[in-house]
């Protein structure tokens, strides 16, 4: 087999039972990996709670991983989410899945719970789960210094070990899974790390087509401006968004009551640079070095990070927001959820944040004590214990992230048909909507955009399967990557048929949401963004969304996937259809 | 949708790229409509109901140069591959279909290859292309096919001449009745040196608009800029030229703004060449018989294989110096600057001009239809050259 390994390996914590397994040809092939692969695996244990002993916990690599394909040295965490209860795959970087695959697997499947604290290690064709009581309570860093030797690390910190329900899991050399709260089932499996090593290659089918389809991706790169252009994210980081964001008036501000922070300049991408002097970091292999970190290794944080560290709570000072992401980074906290629950919490009890109380609440909150305990839930559950559960900026419980929906109306569908909740890069509509790729839609209008947010998820779900990374797509097209494909794999794909493989990910991911009670109630925004409207100014008008008209597109959108009016599969025999 | 339809109907026939009456579109939003010319709107949605895509065009273009090309190939290839850098980047390879094998596997094998690439020829139809997100990109895909099918036959005529019944007919057709003269008479420009934002936006929107109304460019391909003394007012990326208005990004010269991410691939270009001359603005188009010449080199026993990317040398086309080079960061940058200064031009291999003007666009205008109008009859001379030795084809 060319791309895979064809083996997945899977550890029963309770009873410290490891076993290899081969994975089908055709399952590979009609899920491809990383998230497809995780959500294939997932089917049948879909329903059991988050913090069931028996709820797998999954590392999937993609076909791609260990090849020359760029910016594909990535895998999928996926399970179910405590946080949202929904099927919930995180795409993560770092060195840990070329490791893996290094290690001759494509998966690992994680299942049970250990009496006790435990470190997977897997090195090459061995494993075995060794104790990790010393470990338990480290730091996100203490704990990769303390694994390094043995090879990639993925662990957790505190947070994830009190179960906190926004607690990440972190990769050493790269960033983490976090959204969703998958630190926490990995928590309550009383697994504190994995740590993987191999030194198996990846056969690849065609050398000589792979290495042209890879130049071709890089002459993309090379010509998109929001990749390698002297403004773009391979210069700045992803902070390079935060002066276009202002400047469209679409920053969430002060709990989305606002849509424009004129204190954003104090943390935007050139203000990082003068006053970091960042160096170039990023997933292994990773042409593009999105990541930023100062000159003695702290990394600097990412967009949505910053945003909500600072505008969503009025903070505008850049020192403690790069001091409350380290301190997010040491625990293992989603920086997304938890800005964005402090906000709620802020608005909720009649006063933000200020700056000096962000690291000592982030660290109550990694420690769930003091106020950190009911912050601890996510802003959803917050919310509603303050008796003010409108000021949950959510979507199934899912904190928003820096993309005020007003200011782009396929976000706003977007956010709302995203199968793991408020998540912007299911669809990544920011991609047509403010950076104009592949070209660009009128953000303040729905027209068509049912269809081109179903097409983006099918299509962004295949990505995410290949474990290709999103802004790689800013600049290459599915036509580049299928080509990669099918040098490496030996394989015929197209970008028709990676979109179909997609529509079937999506959808599977739909039907465990569905065969869980999720509906077309949970589809929508929280009221606050059809009934008030954003910060309109410099010529630019933002309306409140009009209800009706995106209930209108929404409906559209159930048709086009072939749903029922409630969101839901008209038969109920989906997943037998399904290889 | 059918606005959009609508609109891009009429660029289709503005821009002289398809037949007023062979014109079809469909687009699928929870329904699918077709639209235009019956025979091709069947087509176009038998195809893009097969597809995960939102529009599809199925147009016969206005110049026959995308059918001979497949003619003219052997039996055994299935598709064309231009070398221009525009087709290079972005569609890799065209893929077509001759007549036998289109009536034999219909919308479902047209479907097959547009599932794969963006735009395919189709023998008697003509250019089918898809937008995967929007109708204007199916036309931008129409477009990008049209203006790789029409470099590269006139290269290949270059190369050897006509080769099949019509060719010489049809090619005087083109030359005596599509081909439009090229000028900037009565075309007016404002005085520069523009200082005033207001100023400079529209007239960045204007200039933007004459390159597309006097065919010097298709709507979609080229860049404009124009510099105050601390910023740049360049056209976004993917901004058809003849609709600028609102999309010109402000871009400081000073490291004080990441706003102009959105700004197009070739600021980097724009910045070095205000950096290293006098310039004040900048016009950047693909005008075809440039970038056919742009690819002509007469230098013998060369060992350089990817001329528009490792090519050291500067050559001249009428003075106008020409150069290697790939988009945004891939080298363009760093080789135009430094031969543009004098004529204010350049041609980049396989790509398009760079002008500049030291005082307005007035100069950078004039400047683009002289280097196209040289290109042009040079290319005439050249095929005349060619084709006096030829016997026609039988």
């Amino acid at each position: 087999m060319n791309g895979w390994a064809g083996t997945i390996l899977k550890v029963d914590l309770t009873s410290g039972r490891i076993w290899r397994e081969t994975l089908p040809a055709e399952i590979l092939h009609a899920y491809l990996g990383g998230r497809g692969l995780g959500v294939r695996l997932m089917r049948g244990f879909h329903s059991l709670d988050p913090f069931a002993p028996e709820i797998p916990l999954i590392f999937a690599a993609g076909p791609l991983c260990g090849t020359s394909a760029p910016t594909s040295a990535r895998l999928a965490v996926v399970s179910r989410s405590p946080l949202t209860g929904t099927i919930c795959d995180c795409p993560v970087g770092g060195r840990f899945a070329w490791s893996m695959k290094s290690a001759g697997v494509d998966a690992l499947f994680i299942i049970g719970a250990s009496s006790r604290p435990v470190v997977l290690r897997v090195a090459g064709d061995s494993a075995e789960l060794v104790p990790a009581d010393t470990l338990w309570g480290k730091t996100i860093p203490e704990t990769f210094d303390s694994l390094a030797d043995a090879g990639s690390v993925a662990a957790i910190g505190p947070a994830g070990e009190n179960g906190v329900l926004f607690a990440s899991i972190m990769m050493d050399g790269g960033d983490g899974g976090g959204r969703g709260g998958l630190g926490a089932v990995m928590g309550y499996k009383r697994l504190k790390a994995v740590v993987v090593n191999g030194a198996r290659t990846v056969p690849i089918a065609d050398h000589e087509r792979l290495e042209n389809a890879c130049q071709d991706v890089m002459r993309l790169f090379r010509a998109s401006p929001v990749i390698f252009g002297e403004l773009g994210i391979a210069e700045y980081g992803t902070p390079a968004l935060v002066d276009l964001i202002r400047q469209r008036r679409m920053v969430p501000t002060e709990n989305f009551r606002r849509t424009y922070f004129a204190g954003s300049c104090n943390y935007s991408g050139p203000a990082i640079r003068r006053e970091y002097q960042p160096q170039r970091d990023g997933c292994y292999g990773c042409p593009i070095q999105c990541l930023k970190r100062t000159p003695l290794g702290e990394q600097l944080p990412e967009y949505d990070a910053i945003s909500h560290f600072g505008a969503l709570n009025a903070i505008s000072d850049l020192s403690s927001i790069v001091r409350a992401t380290t301190i997010c980074n040491e625990l293992g906290l989603d920086a997304i959820s938890a800005g964005a629950t402090l906000s709620a919490w802020g608005e909720g009890r009649g006063r933000f944040l200020t700056a000096d109380e962000l690291p000592g609440l982030l660290a109550d909150i990694g420690y769930r004590r003091g106020d950190g305990e009911l912050l601890s839930l996510g802003s959803r559950r917050v919310a509603e214990q303050l008796g003010t559960p409108g000021l949950s900026m959510s979507v199934k419980s899912l904190e928003l992230p820096a993309y005020d929906p007003r200011g782009a109306y396929g976000m706003a569908l977007a956010y709302c048909t995203s199968n793991r909740g408020g998540c912007h890069l299911r669809a990544y509509p920011l991609s047509h909507e403010i950076l104009r790729k592949p070209v660009a839609t009128d953000r303040f209008s729905f027209s068509g955009k049912a269809r081109i947010i179903k097409i983006a998820e099918d299509s962004n779900a295949a990505v995410d399967s290949l474990m290709a990374c999103t802004f790689a797509f800013l600049g290459a097209t599915l036509e580049e990557y299928a080509e990669i494909l099918s040098a490496v794999t030996g394989m015929e794909y197209s970008p028709q048929t990676l979109r179909e493989t997609g529509e079937r990910i999506y959808l599977t991911e739909r039907f465990y949401n569905c065969d869980n009670g999720f509906t077309v109630a949970d589809d929508h925004l929280p009221e606050r963004f059809y009934s008030e409207p954003g910060s309109s100014g410099d010529g630019i008008e933002v309306p409140a969304i009009d209800r009706a008209r995106f209930d209108e597109e929404l409906q559209k959108y159930y048709r086009i996937r072939g749903l029922t009016s409630e969101g839901t599969f008209p038969y109920p025999g989906f997943l037998g259809r399904q290889p | 949708m059918m606005d959009q339809i609508s609109k891009y109907t009429n660029k289709l026939v503005a821009d002289h790229s398809a037949l007023r009456d062979r014109i079809a579109f469909a687009a699928q939003d929870d329904t699918l409509l077709t639209t235009g010319e019956p025979e091709r709107a069947r087509l176009a949605g038998d195809v893009l109901g097969r597809l995960d895509a939102l529009a599809l065009v199925a147009a016969r273009p206005a110049l026959p140069f995308a059918e001979f090309l497949v003619r003219r190939i052997s039996s055994g290839e299935s598709c064309i591959i231009p070398r221009d850098t525009e087709t290079r980047t972005f569609l890799h390879d065209i893929p077509f279909l001759r007549r036998s094998d289109y009536e034999a596997g219909g919308p479902e094998l047209l479907a097959r290859l547009l599932g794969n690439r963006k735009g395919v020829i189709v023998e008697g139809v003509g250019i089918v292309a898809v937008g995967a997100v929007t109708v204007e990109q199916a036309y931008i895909n129409y477009s990008s096919v049209f203006h790789a099918a029409f470099v590269k036959y006139l290269q290949d005529l270059l190369a050897d001449g006509f080769l099949i019944p019509g060719e010489p007919a049809a090619f005087d057709d083109f030359r005596n009745g599509w081909l439009r003269p090229l000028t900037a008479d009565g075309l007016v420009f404002r005085t520069g040196p523009l200082v005033e934002p207001a100023a400079i936006l529209s007239e960045v929107a204007t200039v933007g608009r004459y390159t597309v109304e006097r065919g010097l460019v298709d709507s979609f391909f080229g860049n404009i800029s124009c510099r105050s003394d601390d910023t740049i007012y360049i056209s976004q990326t993917a901004a058809s030229l003849d609709e600028l208005d609102g999309c010109i990004d402000p871009v400081p010269f000073a490291p004080t703004s990441t706003t102009g991410i959105t700004a197009s691939s070739e600021l980097a270009a724009h910045r070095r060449i205000y950096e290293t001359g006098d310039a004040r603005v900048i016009l950047h188009g693909h005008p075809k018989f440039s970038v056919v010449m742009s690819m002509q080199c007469d230098r013998e026993e060369c060992g350089i294989t990817d001329c528009w990317r490792d090519c050291p040398y500067v050559r001249y086309l009428g003075g106008t110096p020409v150069v290697a080079g790939e988009i945004g960061a891939g080298g363009l940058a760093k080789r135009v600057p430094p031969v543009i200064g004098e004529s204010g031009r350049a041609l980049v291999y396989g790509h398009g001009v760079f002008t500049t003007g030291r005082r307005d666009f007035a100069e950078a205008f004039r400047a683009m239809v002289e280097v196209e109008n040289w290109c042009r009859n040079e290319y005439f001379r050249r095929l005349a050259e060619r084709t006096k030795r030829q016997a026609p084809p039988a």
